[in-house]
């Protein structure tokens, strides 16, 4: 009972799993194939039948022609003289018709000249009636009669006829291979007939699908094919969706970023009056403490709250553009140094993650890097197989204990600016969405070098 | 030097004008967009600040405007989102340099003294040239080794013409980037100073580190490094 209902389980499982032109097709196939073989075994049956009918009425002429000529020898019982056999073949030895006259206690009376060996078992119809049983490749028709005879009285026989079923067994076997053929040949050209028509029907479900899937990658910022009325509604109820979700993302981070001004203004205020040299210098120490921590908590909240999520929908960006802007941003803050800052993203490279979050990497990533490079920074990005961003420098590189770089769950307002900062917050940004961030040596470079890759 | 600042926040705005003052900038100060947009077309500037999130008008327009207008004075963006997009639109816009906020003081003048320094072509807090030695961040000059006692307007006119060395600078030009607007003005006044100068400078007039270009104006002579 368990294992049944777990079977049961199971196979539920894989058909939920199933994809609709399967679930229509095994349907379609198992129905054809039940109507199919309701068919055949119903035409058989009827080809059947007509051909014993056939069978009996050709026995009952034969038999009605032995009457015919049959005489009846007082004392022997009913025979039929050689000479008047209705039918050639009842004289002729191995022809496969012969023929028996029994009388009421069952004994042959009269054998046609080519039957010899045993007699079947014969069961006597009632007088006027006709039986035909199939035995051992043989018809047996038997028909019984009363026979008047003159100067007698009535006897009752027993015609029987003996004839072989090869022909009719033949004739059965063509007609099965016909039957069963033709139908194999329907049935295979209805299930091709309807795997097309089920691709064409299904086509559009599957062009969506493969829409879907390139919104998903990234190529594709929504969807733009024409589709039936059905799923016109749905296509665009998921473009909303998307484009809600851009927006509202967008709508919270311009509400975040007021938030910063707002907060942050005051803040440079409260800064300047702990700076103030007016002030006392004991005043000045003890709210020097209170506003840093103030300001690290706003910087640390706030851009926790502004990364996105990993998202399905976020919009596709040019890596590459991006990586640009960013270095020819950071060329001017640094023209000073005459870094080499080198963009080795491929043209073009489209990657499905959060722009604001991608700024943010890159920049703090490549920031970092100007300030500890000689003169060469690099970034570099692979969409295939795993999205994964590098960015390398020819400086000092990273000290022996990275892992302190990154942790996470040191307070916010612990933190220290500089190298640490910069990268706690691409953790910040990276690791909740299942990402990941490799510190190592740049095998190029000479120095540091920062890998992000994003989850599959 | 004259800097311009526009931010909407008035005790900002106030604190920053201070602290530019305090360091010997001529400082002039916008509260909106819009005023803001005037100023950075029509204003004598050097160095300009300018907040990102104003009112009316944003920051980045500002910049945009000032760059197509061929207004070439480095800018700093001061912005409250911290977010690199921000920083790099803005840098993009034709910004220099952004300094995010809240920040220390000492970080807000040593980088426009950078800026300025940057866009007159030294890539030194001290700008030499020949046995001149003017110190931007101490603003100590001097000559030969030998520290020269200068006014802080001797400083500031010596500043501007070295910041500006090899090019030709009007007496226009040195009144409208030294002094405020509600100071007296008298171009006059100028020559008296670059004469206290180059006695000061030059006593044995040997080097004639500053030219006068009769009808243009001054010139520092010497070449930068």
């Amino acid at each position: 009972m368990m294992a049944l209902r777990r079977w049961r389980a199971a196979v539920a499982r894989r058909a939920a799993g199933m994809s609709l032109s399967a679930r229509l097709l095994l349907a379609a196939s198992c129905v054809l194939v039940v109507f199919m073989v309701a068919a055949a075994a119903g035409l058989e049956q009827a080809f059947i039948q007509s051909a014993l009918q056939s069978e009996r009425d050709r026995s009952q002429g034969l038999v009605y022609a032995l009457l015919a000529a049959a005489e009846s020898q007082p004392g022997a019982g009913l025979s039929v003289p050689l000479g008047a056999l209705p039918d050639p073949r009842l004289a002729r030895p191995q022809s496969g018709l012969e023929a028996v006259i029994f009388n009421s206690r069952g004994n042959a009376v009269w054998r046609s000249p080519n039957l010899a060996g045993p007699l079947p078992p014969v069961t006597a119809p009632s007088v006027g009636n006709s039986l035909l049983e199939q035995t051992d490749k043989r018809f047996v028709f038997s028909y019984g009669v009363r026979w008047h005879a003159e100067h007698e009285r009535a006897h009752r026989y027993t015609v029987t006829l003996l004839e072989d079923d090869t022909a009719y067994e033949a004739q059965l076997a063509v007609y099965r291979h016909t039957l069963w053929s033709s139908l194999a040949t329907a049935a295979l050209t209805l299930v091709i007939l309807q795997f097309l028509l089920l691709r064409w029907s299904l086509a559009p479900l599957r062009r969506l699908a493969a829409e879907v899937r390139r919104i998903e990658s990234g190529d594709r910022h929504e969807i733009r094919g024409h589709y039936p009325r059905e799923l016109t509604t749905l296509a665009r109820n998921l473009n909303d969706l998307i484009r809600n979700g851009r927006t509202h993302l967008a709508r919270y981070r311009n509400a975040l970023g007021d938030l910063a001004h707002s907060l942050k203004t005051p803040l440079a205020l409260l800064r300047a009056l702990a700076e103030d040299e007016a002030m006392p210098e004991a005043l000045r120490r003890r709210m020097d403490e209170p506003v840093t921590r103030i300001q690290y908590i706003t910087d640390y909240q706030l851009r926790r709250a502004a990364a996105a999520a990993h998202g399905v929908l976020a919009a596709p960006v040019d890596i590459h553009e991006l990586t640009d802007k960013v270095l020819s941003a950071l060329a001017k803050v640094y023209t000073e140094r005459h870094f080499e800052l080198r963009n080795a993203v491929d043209e073009g490279l489209q990657f499905r993650v959060d722009e604001g979050d991608l700024y943010e990497i890159v920049g703090n990533l490549a920031d970092n890097a100007c300030k500890w490079a000689r003169h060469v920074v690099m970034v570099s990005a692979t969409r295939r197989p795993g999205t994964t961003l590098v960015v390398e420098d020819d400086g000092p590189g990273f000290p022996a204990d990275t892992d302190r770089l990154l942790t996470r769950g040191v307070r916010a307002d612990t933190r220290v600016a500089g190298q640490g900062i910069g990268l706690a917050t691409v953790a910040d940004i990276v690791l909740p969405g299942g990402g990941d961030i490799e510190l190592g040596r740049s095998a190029t470079l000479g120095g540091a070098r920062v890998v992000v890759r994003w989850p599959a | 030097m004259r800097a311009l600042v526009i931010e909407d926040d008035k005790q900002l705005r106030q604190l920053i004008a201070g602290y530019l003052e305090g360091d010997g900038f001529v400082v002039d100060t916008a509260a909106d967009g819009e005023q803001g947009m005037y100023m950075v077309e029509e204003f004598p500037v050097d160095v300009a600040i300018i907040d990102l999130g104003l009112p009316k008008i944003s920051g980045i327009e500002i910049i945009r405007n000032a760059r197509r207008k061929s207004r070439a004075f480095p800018i700093m963006i001061l912005t409250a989102r911290d977010g690199w997009q921000n920083k790099v639109e803005g840098l993009e816009a034709g910004a220099d340099d952004y300094l995010v906020k809240p920040f220390h003081k000492e970080e807000l003048l040593a980088r426009t003294r950078a800026l300025l320094r940057r866009s007159g072509g030294w890539s030194q807090p001290q700008l030499e040239s020949g046995s001149f030695v003017l110190d931007t961040a101490g603003k100590v000059v001097t000559v030969d080794g030998h520290r020269v006692e200068l006014t802080s307007f001797e400083y500031r006119v010596l500043e501007f013409l070295m910041m500006h060395a090899g090019e030709v600078v009007s007496k226009t030009t040195l009144v409208e980037h030294l002094y405020r607007e509600d100071e007296e003005r008298d171009s006059n006044v100028i020559e008296v100073f670059i004469r206290r100068l180059r006695a000061k400078l030059d006593p044995g007039a040997t080097l004639n580190p500053i030219a006068t270009l009769r009808g243009s104006g001054y010139r520092w002579n010497l070449p930068r490094g």
